[in-house]
Parts: C-alpha cells; sequence; structure tokens
C-alpha cells in the first residue's frame, strides 16, 4: 500500500461515469495514479480516452463517482464547492484548450483576478502580473483584451493567470493543440521554466516535444491507464 | 427498431426546441399571458365599473365615475404600451437567442427557407399559446375579481377579448419576425457571430471603474458590452415603472382624495334628526353611493316629517350642540336654463346649454349654518339672499353636458341656470357629494321653501361640541327631541359614511391590482433578461469558476447587473410617474404623510421584490457544475 501523503497527486480506485439517461457512460475506469511532487507527467492517449476528465478531477473542477482523490495533501472526493473554490485558487493552475479569458477583462486584469480572489495587496498584484507578462513576452500587451490577441497570445495569458498564485500543481489541457509552431514553442518554453523550477506539472499532450520534458508518460485507453513508463 | 429519430419534420423540430429550453420557453409565455390577462382584466374590470359610459342608475357619482374611468383608461393605455414593448422585447430575446442555432442549421446547409420556417413555427406556437391563456386568466381573473366585488357574475363583453387576442398575436408575430428576418439574410458566419446574437461591441473602449473591485468591473463591462439588450431592458423597466408610480402614487393619492371628498360633506361628529321615514329615506339617499338602490316613492313634502321650529330652537340652545343645520329635502324636476357667451376671437355670440330637464333631489340648506364642507368646482352658495345653486356632479354630468349631435355644441353648468317650479336659480358650483349618487342640488332654504312651499325643514344635522362623552350627547338629544316631538328620531350618520368610504377604499384597492400585475410582469421580464445575460455570460462564469471563484461570486456579478438596470429604470421612470400623477390624472389632490409612506413602501416592495426575482437565473447557474455550465 502506497502512502498517499507524500504526493502531489493520489487517487485510489477512481472511478468517473455520467449518466446519460437509461444508461451510463463509464470515462474513467479504476485510476491509480501516484505522482511525486515535482515531477513532470504527460497525459497520452486517443481522443476520448478520458484524460481532459481526468485532468478534471485532479483540478477539483469535476468530482469522482467513486473511488478515492487527493492533491496536494487534500482529499477532494467529498468536498463541497466552496473548499474547491479555494482549492483551484490556492494549490492549482489549469490551462485549458480553449484558452478560456474573461472577455471583459484586459489582459492584465485576467491575470490578476485569481490573486484578488485570495486578496494579496494592490502593490504585490501588479508586480507579479508585469514579472508573469514578461515571462511570456506579452508585457507590451497588458492593457489589450482577450478579442485583440491572436489564439498564441491568448494562451500564453492563460498560462500567465494559471501561475499567477505560483501554485504547486500546474495542469494543461492540450495546451499546444490550436496553436502554430512558433506559439507552441513558445509555450514549451514556459513549460522548461516550470519543470526547472521544479513544480509539479501534468500536461496532457501529443505534442513530441513536450512528452521529451516528461518524467513520466501516462497513457489512458478507454478509461483506464494503460501504460506507465516512469 | 431504434428508439429515436434523426429527422427533423416541419413541427417536430420547433416543439422540441422549446421543451428542451423549457424556462426560455415558460417565461416567454408566462411574460405574454400576463400582459394579455392583464390588459383584459382591465377592460373587462372597466367595462363592469361602466367607467366611461357613466351610469345613472349606477353606485357613486359620475363625477367620481370620471376620475376612475381616467384613471384607468390611462393605465389601461400605458399597459398596452407596456404590453407591446413586453412583447417586442420577449420575442426578440427569444429570436435573439436562436440567431446562433439559426446560423449553425444554415452553415449545415439547411435552406434558408425550411430554418426559417421552424422558427416561424416556434413563433406562433409560443405566441398562440400566450395570447390563448392570457385570454383565458384574463376571464378567471374578471370571474374571481366580479364575484368579490359585484357579489355575481354576468358574462363580460366578449368583443374586448378578441380585441386583445387580435392585436397582441398581430404585434408579437410583427415583432418577433424582425429579428427572425434580420437573421434570415445573414451569413450563417455572421449569425454565429456574438456580435450579432448577442448585440455586441467588439471591446469596451470606455475604461471606466477600472480601480474599483472586480466583481463590480466584470458586472458593468458586461452590461456596457450588450448595449442593445441593456438599453432594451432598461427602456422596458423604465415604462414599467412609469406605470407602476402612475398607478400607486395614483391610486392612493385618488383614494384619499376622493375619500375625503365623501367625507367632508358629513364629516366629523355629526348626527341627524328626522321623523322615522325620512330617516329611513335620508340613509336609502345616502347608500345609494355604495349600493344600487331604488329610493322610491316618498312624499318629501309630508307635514307629518316637518319639523317644528321648537325643535330646532331647543337644539340651538343646547350646549353640547356646536351646529345646527336645518335642511328640506325634496325631490324636483330640474330645468336646465341656456344662457349665451361670446366667443373671444370672432366676438359672435354662442348659446350655451339647451333646455333638457331632469330629476334631482334638491336641498335647502342655510349656507351660514353647514355642518360639513364639498369638494367644489365654482363656489357653494354665498348666503347673501341671492338665487343661487350648487349641482351634484352627477347632475351636471347628466343634464348639462355637450352633445354637439343634438346641436348642444357648448354646455357649462357654470354660466348656465336651474329652474325649480317657478324660481330660478344660478349655478355657482359643482359639488362631489354621495347623497343620491351626486343626483343633487343645493339652494338656500328660504328660496327653496318659497318654491316649493313647503314652510318647515325635515331634516336637521347638528354638529356636537367636542367632548369625552358622546354617547351621553346623543342620549340628551335624544330626551330633548323627543320631549318635543315624539315622532322624531335621533340617528348617527357615521354608519353610512363609513360604508360608503369602505365602498370607495374597495373599489379602488380592486383597481390597485392592476399595478400587482404589472409588477409580476415587469419581474418575469426582468428575469428573462437575467437569463439572456446569464446565458451571454456562461462561459466567463465558468471560467471564473474554474480558477477559483466561489459560486457567490457568480451571484454578486448578476446581483451588480440586476441591480444597475433596475436603478436605472427606477430613476427614470419614478420621476416621469410621479410628474404624470400630479399634473395630468388629480386636480387638487390630497397629499398626506401616510399616503408617502403608503406609495414608498409599495414602490420599495416592488423594487426590492423585482431584484430578489432577477437573481434566480444566476443562483441556477450558481448551484450547476463548472462542466455543466462550459458545456
Amino acid at each position: 500500500m502506497i502512502e498517499c501523503n507524500d504526493l502531489m497527486v493520489c487517487t485510489q480506485a477512481l472511478e468517473k461515469g455520467y449518466d446519460m439517461g437509461n444508461s451510463k457512460l463509464e470515462v474513467l475506469k479504476d485510476i491509480n495514479l501516484h505522482i511525486s511532487k515535482g515531477k513532470f507527467i504527460v497525459l497520452c492517449g486517443p481522443s476520448g480516452s478520458g484524460k481532459t476528465t481526468l485532468l478534471n478531477l485532479i483540478g477539483g473542477i469535476d468530482r469522482p463517482s467513486k473511488g478515492k482523490i487527493l492533491v496536494a495533501g487534500q482529499d477532494l472526493t467529498m468536498q463541497n464547492e466552496d473548499f474547491l473554490s479555494d482549492f483551484r485558487c490556492n494549490h492549482v493552475g489549469f490551462v485549458f484548450q480553449a484558452y478560456n479569458l474573461v472577455s471583459t477583462l484586459t489582459v492584465a486584469e485576467n491575470v490578476a483576478f485569481p490573486m484578488e480572489w485570495t486578496r494579496k495587496p494592490e502593490s504585490e498584484i501588479g508586480q507579479r502580473v508585469t514579472e508573469l507578462l514578461k515571462t511570456v513576452g506579452l508585457d507590451s500587451r497588458a492593457n489589450h483584451f482577450p478579442s485583440q490577441l491572436s489564439g498564441g497570445e491568448q494562451q500564453r495569458v492563460a498560462f500567465a493567470r494559471a501561475l499567477s498564485n505560483d501554485p504547486e500543481l500546474f495542469l494543461a489541457d492540450e495546451p499546444t493543440g490550436n496553436l502554430d509552431v512558433k506559439n507552441a514553442q513558445k509555450i514549451i518554453q514556459v513549460l522548461q521554466l516550470l519543470k526547472s523550477e521544479g513544480k509539479t506539472v501534468i500536461v496532457s499532450t501529443h505534442d513530441l516535444e513536450i512528452k521529451q520534458l516528461a518524467d513520466q508518460v501516462l497513457c489512458l485507453e478507454d478509461g483506464k491507464l494503460v501504460d506507465n513508463n516512469e | 427498431m431504434a428508439n429515436w429519430s434523426i429527422t427533423m419534420s416541419n413541427a417536430g423540430f420547433p416543439i422540441n426546441d422549446l421543451l428542451r429550453r423549457k424556462l426560455q420557453t415558460t417565461l416567454t409565455v408566462a411574460t405574454l399571458t400576463l400582459s394579455i390577462a392583464s390588459t383584459l382584466f382591465l377592460l373587462f374590470f372597466s367595462n363592469r365599473l361602466e367607467l366611461g359610459i357613466a351610469s345613472s342608475k349606477g353606485t357613486l357619482t359620475l363625477g367620481l365615475n370620471g376620475i376612475f374611468s381616467q384613471f384607468i383608461v390611462f393605465i389601461g393605455a400605458l399597459i398596452f404600451i407596456v404590453g407591446a414593448v413586453l412583447t417586442s422585447f420577449i420575442v426578440f430575446f427569444m429570436m435573439a437567442q436562436r440567431t446562433r442555432d439559426f446560423g449553425l442549421i444554415k452553415a449545415a446547409g439547411c435552406p434558408n427557407s425550411l430554418v426559417a420556417g421552424y422558427f416561424m413555427t416556434e413563433l406562433l406556437i409560443v405566441t398562440f399559446a400566450g395570447c390563448v391563456l392570457g385570454v383565458v386568466f384574463g376571464f378567471l381573473m374578471d370571474f374571481a375579481v366580479s364575484n368579490v366585488v359585484f357579489s355575481g357574475y354576468q358574462l363580460p363583453n366578449f368583443w374586448f377579448a378578441l380585441l386583445v387576442f387580435v392585436a397582441f398575436f398581430v404585434l408579437a408575430i410583427f415583432f418577433g419576425l424582425q429579428p427572425l428576418l434580420k437573421t434570415s439574410r445573414m451569413s450563417p458566419m455572421q449569425a454565429l457571430s456574438p456580435i450579432n446574437y448577442y448585440g455586441l461591441t467588439i471591446g469596451p473602449k470606455l475604461k471606466l471603474l477600472s480601480r474599483s473591485g472586480l466583481i463590480w468591473r466584470i458586472a458593468s463591462r458586461s452590461l456596457l458590452r450588450r448595449q442593445s439588450a441593456s438599453l432594451r431592458i432598461i427602456i422596458l423597466l423604465s415604462i414599467v415603472f412609469i406605470l407602476l408610480t402612475v398607478s400607486v402614487t395614483g391610486g392612493i393619492i385618488a383614494k384619499d382624495t376622493t375619500t375625503s371628498w365623501i367625507q367632508t360633506p358629513l364629516d366629523g361628529n355629526i348626527i341627524a334628526i328626522a321623523h322615522t321615514n325620512m330617516e329611513n329615506q335620508y340613509n336609502l339617499l345616502l347608500s345609494k353611493f355604495s349600493e344600487a338602490k331604488e329610493t322610491g316613492d316618498f312624499n318629501y313634502s309630508d307635514p307629518k316629517i316637518a319639523i317644528p321650529e321648537a325643535v330646532i330652537q331647543v337644539l340651538t340652545s343646547s350646549p353640547s350642540v356646536s351646529v345646527v343645520d336645518s335642511r328640506l329635502v325634496v325631490l324636483e324636476r330640474l330645468h336646465e336654463i341656456s344662457n349665451f357667451t361670446i366667443d373671444p376671437d370672432t366676438s359672435a355670440t354662442l348659446p350655451v346649454g339647451d333646455s333638457r330637464e331632469g330629476d334631482a333631489i334638491v336641498v335647502g340648506v342655510n349656507p351660514q349654518k353647514l355642518v360639513g364642507e364639498w369638494s367644489i368646482k365654482g363656489r357653494f352658495l354665498s348666503g347673501n339672499g341671492d338665487l343661487e345653486a350648487v349641482i351634484g356632479d352627477s347632475v351636471s354630468q347628466s343634464i348639462f353636458y355637450s352633445h354637439p349631435s343634438q346641436f348642444v355644441v357648448l354646455s357649462d353648468p357654470l354660466v348656465e341656470g336651474i329652474r325649480i317650479q317657478n324660481t330660478t336659480f344660478n349655478i355657482v358650483g359643482i359639488c362631489v357629494d354621495p347623497l343620491n349618487s351626486g343626483q343633487v342640488g343645493y339652494v338656500p332654504i328660504d328660496k327653496l321653501e318659497n318654491a316649493t312651499g313647503i314652510t318647515n325643514p325635515n331634516l336637521i344635522l347638528i354638529k356636537l361640541n367636542d367632548s369625552t362623552d358622546r354617547a351621553a350627547d346623543i342620549s340628551q338629544i335624544k330626551s330633548i327631541v323627543q320631549a318635543a316631538d315624539p315622532d322624531l328620531q335621533v340617528f348617527d350618520l357615521s354608519g353610512v359614511v363609513d360604508h360608503n368610504v369602505s365602498f370607495l377604499s374597495f373599489t379602488w384597492q380592486t383597481i390597485m391590482l392592476l399595478p400587482l400585475f404589472t409588477l409580476a410582469s415587469a419581474a418575469m421580464c426582468l428575469v428573462g433578461y437575467m437569463v439572456l445575460s446569464v446565458d451571454e455570460q456562461h462561459q466567463e462564469f465558468a471560467i471564473l469558476r474554474a480558477v477559483g471563484a466561489k459560486p457567490q461570486i457568480i451571484i454578486a456579478i448578476s446581483a451588480i447587473q440586476g441591480a444597475i438596470v433596475l436603478i436605472s429604470s427606477f430613476a427614470i421612470g419614478i420621476p416621469l410617474g410621479i410628474i404624470i400623477t400630479l399634473l395630468i390624472l388629480m386636480t387638487n389632490p390630497l397629499i398626506t404623510v401616510f399616503s408617502v409612506i403608503d406609495i414608498a413602501a409599495w414602490l420599495s416592495v416592488a423594487l426590492i421584490g423585482m431584484f430578489i426575482f432577477s437573481l434566480y437565473p444566476a443562483f441556477r447557474l450558481a448551484k450547476a457544475s463548472i462542466l455543466k455550465i462550459m458545456t
């Protein structure tokens, strides 16, 4: 039996299914995952294999149907929405495939608002936003709105936002899936930086270059973990 | 065989689409229903009160009927306008939600005419359902209220139902077709763009409130982005608040004012003395205001009901009596005495009035010794011996009305006269009086005695001095009066006056149901807007939730948006409503502290109620899982 306390992510017999009227759609089946702190993990698998669902469960965006899940020492299995909100805000940075920026906020505001939930002082927020936008190469676009940016630029803003609260765990769902080579390269540079800083990173991707960064590649097929190469 | 269908029949798609959007469909139908039901109920109700048609055999006075009529016609017009704007908004809202689907279906290769057919069918189904339900609810409301107010139900005028049904159906179809036609002319890409289906601006150039809180920033910027929908809802709610203010403020002020008109002629510490038969008759005349009763044949000149001078003398010297108001009440034929006036433009002589006539109760009074006062247009009798008369508002409207088809172009009682028997009186005032439902005239008692040949009064009203023991005072007066004449009765008028006031209040209260209807319509409309607002922002709410915002944040953003819309509409609607009420609906309004408190309470409850209602879609969204919102 593996002790979960020292791990960043630990799941036991994790299952996720959806009721579809008379039938039930099993998306994840018996997932036992043990990810140590500071590891760079790549999730692979064909479309519909359950990668996004697994990331959602780890990020506290969704709840499992069965089994147990511990992330950053927190048992997420039966927590209420307020707890999960705090957890997402303080422990996790999440990058979605579809950028998902708030269109009514500027680039700087999009990066700043997760910090505002944690009531950080304004000066600290300003400093952090400048630093993050420099990291993703968008400091000159701080006052632009998402609709004025290209897809790649929006994804970089999403990265900056995910990093704003300096999370222990960084999750990214197909971050380069919609990007051209040049923009994808910039995203990969950010991921390399995270790896060098010793962050725990879990990325769902088909990108071979990102796979090369991985300490571990986990493959899903029909909702089950089929390969586990350390 | 598979138990599912993949084809979209002409009727199948619209029905399924409507059924799968339960909240939106219910809101649309419910709002149309409320709008139509309230309009129809109003028409039925005013018809039942015979307002605007003026009935001499009904209750109230014709002057008060006129006020009710003016009030209800104005509210009716506003309700009709609100109905039109509401219908426009609701169908616009419904079709705006379909724009993206329209684009998707077109993009998949479906012919434009077929897609337009689907959505036209939806529009027809929703509009027809709303109109039918509205008419049904209008009838039900009329049935319920009629049974309470009129103590019995008679079938209403079905033409009103037909008129409302056709007018609103046509109106809804007309407004619903506008966004539909606009969408059908767009390319699929345009129809799929949020800029079109939400009327968004490209990006908020106005960076106001940037130093304010994050929640406030998101809420206010989203409102600015949805300029078209936001402006539309503010205009609609402003009209609703004008209507609400006119209904509430006008209703309360008019109620207080008209109640005072009914109370003041017999207000205060007043008791009456008359022969038993005259007592019954006078009570009957007073209660005609609230109950349609026949006064029957009564001999007012019967010497048996005359009050001896000795009784008046005794009462005048009584220490508990403040004023002794001797009256001679008779039923007389009033003859209109026409007059002439000079046209200021042409200097031509114009005839005023005709030679019409009618029966009325004529009361002879001593203008120097009156127990009450009247709300009067013109003035009351001067008491200097002139042949003057004041007529009730019902006499004014039943005899002295302009009727061009009968060649009575000009008619103005205040420049005309009346003849009673062989005596002609100049009309100096028109009063509101509940006696005989306003079919009444007042002349100096000595002139009436001369005209009729009756020498003694047949009714005495006395005003008692303020005393701690009213019952003892009345008892003392009873003994004085009966010692002088055992057939005389002392009776208290407060019962019949209170009954009249209650009737008037109840009538106003019934009319005040209209603001409730309007409020319900407005609340539904606001919820509709908030559904649109939340729907448009659902993706962003999901993002906020995903990065750590608690559900309360979503509710707070929606609450701020709802509050901005409501307060903007309130700020426009309330002052305009008050101005309209005071300038147009009521002359010489009676405004008391209690009226103001009453009005403030009504409007506050309306604002708070609507605000709470508006949060429903946000609460619903906040309870949903993030993934459900995102997808």
